[in-house]
């Protein structure tokens, strides 16, 4: 069927405005795009820093505050108490390792960060075991067959206790794992921290409060 | 949490059974769609395309994984090949699917259906995601920071942000997005680009919730950089003049 030779003519020409049109539109949109582009990439940035995981206080100890007593997973508080079977079938409670340097370390074995700090955890425990220092390495909610799979494995020698309810999880508000808690020899916390640690922070606050006359 | 399915005599990983259920749903509705949308032979070049795509991502997702945990995997290097499907990252994934797929497309001769094939990808990945979050969510991955809202679920005996039924939430409405605009859009490769723009502002904005990212110096989570800029080359490509796109 012929088609009238005005209609496409017109057709062509509307489709002629209407693409200048677009293109215009386009054109003048470019700088709101390109405004756009940098309020996103501003925004965008300032989020990702202001929602990084930032690293927490160091692991240096803090002075305890002598009016803290009730047990608390904080700086200056008693550490709360708790006993856990150990991946050995042993009973381990905190309260008889008075006297000793302690790190409970909270986490899992499919927790990355975790396992990136675990062989730093070794080395320090190595060099001060022999000196009144314990690791307590708590696992959140693992297979006792896991656990000793992954120690084994992993060549780590200081107890892995199971917290299998999460109760100690629970009472040291274990909002990220890893978290250490670094608890003196009179059984107070004086250092806290959330995320994974190097050998060197581990070592600095071991070192100064095994050096703490019991 | 129900990170072990027990069929019978079997005990199957919830999160690596669902992600080999994701895997194949994505694999059959790339084909699917590339017919749908195109024709035979945009759906042989998805048929030809897929795998590399696959590769590519299985070998990128370990990759990524393993560079930020470069503490456990630097020391044991074997650990790149051992067949442990938790330890894949997502961005990685992408990164390392979307590179293969265009290098395989490019070494070919087939750039002119890079555009088509990345728009079926995008319509084909969102309901793959979506099955991949259950997964997630079932065996306990991924768990989000302590919070009070209502709808926390417990997780390690704190409740958590569910991150896994966020980011399954963000798979579905970009699904239904994407589902939405297919027959409205005319130009190859708008569909990727709001499938870049939508997920990569999920990734920017759900990973923030995380307590197990993947860090990069500073503690900077790495999977916000990469979906900042997927948000970024999406309006970059919206602003460039329509020549240049893709």
């Amino acid at each position: 069927m012929a088609i009238p030779r005005g209609i496409v003519a017109r057709d062509a020409h509307d489709m002629q405005a209407m693409l200048e049109g677009i293109r215009s539109l386009l054109m003048f949109s470019r700088r709101i795009w390109d405004l756009l582009l940098i309020a996103t990439l501003l925004t965008g940035g300032a989020f990702i820093w202001a929602t990084r995981i930032a690293p927490g206080a160091p692991a240096t100890a803090q002075a305890p505050e002598p009016a803290a007593t009730q047990p608390a997973p904080l700086v200056g508080h008693p550490a709360p108490g708790f006993t856990l079977s150990a991946i050995d079938g042993s009973q381990v409670a905190l309260d008889d390792l008075r006297g000793q340097v302690v790190l409970i370390n909270l986490w899992a074995t499919w927790c990355p960060p975790c396992r990136a700090e675990m062989p730093a955890i070794q080395q320090v425990y190595e060099r001060f075991r022999d000196q009144g220092f314990v690791v307590l390495a708590v696992n959140q909610q693992e297979d006792a067959t896991k656990v000793v799979a992954y120690m084994n494995d992993q060549r780590l020698t200081f107890p892995a206790l199971l917290d299998s309810d999460a109760r100690v999880g629970a009472a040291y508000q274990a909002r990220v794992l890893p978290s250490s808690f670094f608890i003196d020899r009179r059984g107070i916390v004086r250092a806290v921290y959330r995320g994974p640690m190097s050998r060197g922070m581990i070592e600095g606050a071991i070192e100064q409060l095994i050096a703490e006359t019991p | 949490m129900h990170p072990i399915i027990e069929l019978g005599p079997l005990n199957l990983g919830s999160g690596a059974l669902l992600l080999v259920i994701a895997v194949f749903i994505g694999h059959t509705q790339f084909e699917r769609i590339a017919r749908k949308r195109g024709d035979d032979e945009l759906e042989q070049r998805a048929r030809r395309c897929a795998p590399f795509a696959l590769l590519g991502a299985a070998i990128g997702a370990r990759l990524w994984y393993g560079l930020f945990n470069w503490d456990m995997y630097g020391q044991s290097p074997g650990l790149f090949l051992a067949l442990r499907l938790g330890d894949l990252a997502w961005p990685g994934a992408l990164i390392g699917g979307a590179l293969a797929g265009y290098a395989y497309l490019r070494l070919r001769r087939l750039d002119a259906a890079t555009a088509p094939l990345a728009d079926a990808a995008a319509l084909a990945l969102p309901p793959a995601q979506a099955v991949a979050a259950l997964g997630l969510l079932l065996s306990g991955e991924a768990p989000g920071a302590p919070t009070d809202v209502p709808w926390a679920l417990p997780l390690f005996g704190v409740p958590r942000h569910p991150v896994p039924l966020y980011y399954l939430l963000a798979a579905l409405v970009t699904w239904g997005i994407l589902v939405w605009f297919a027959p409205r859009v005319t130009r190859p490769g708008s569909l990727a680009m709001i499938y870049l723009a939508l997920q990569g502002s999920a990734m920017l904005l759900l990973e923030a919730l995380r307590v197990d990212s993947l860090v990069t110096v500073g503690g900077i989570r790495a999977a916000q950089i990469v979906g900042l800029a997927m948000l970024l080359i999406a309006l970059w490509q919206k602003r460039a003049p329509m020549e240049r796109a893709l």
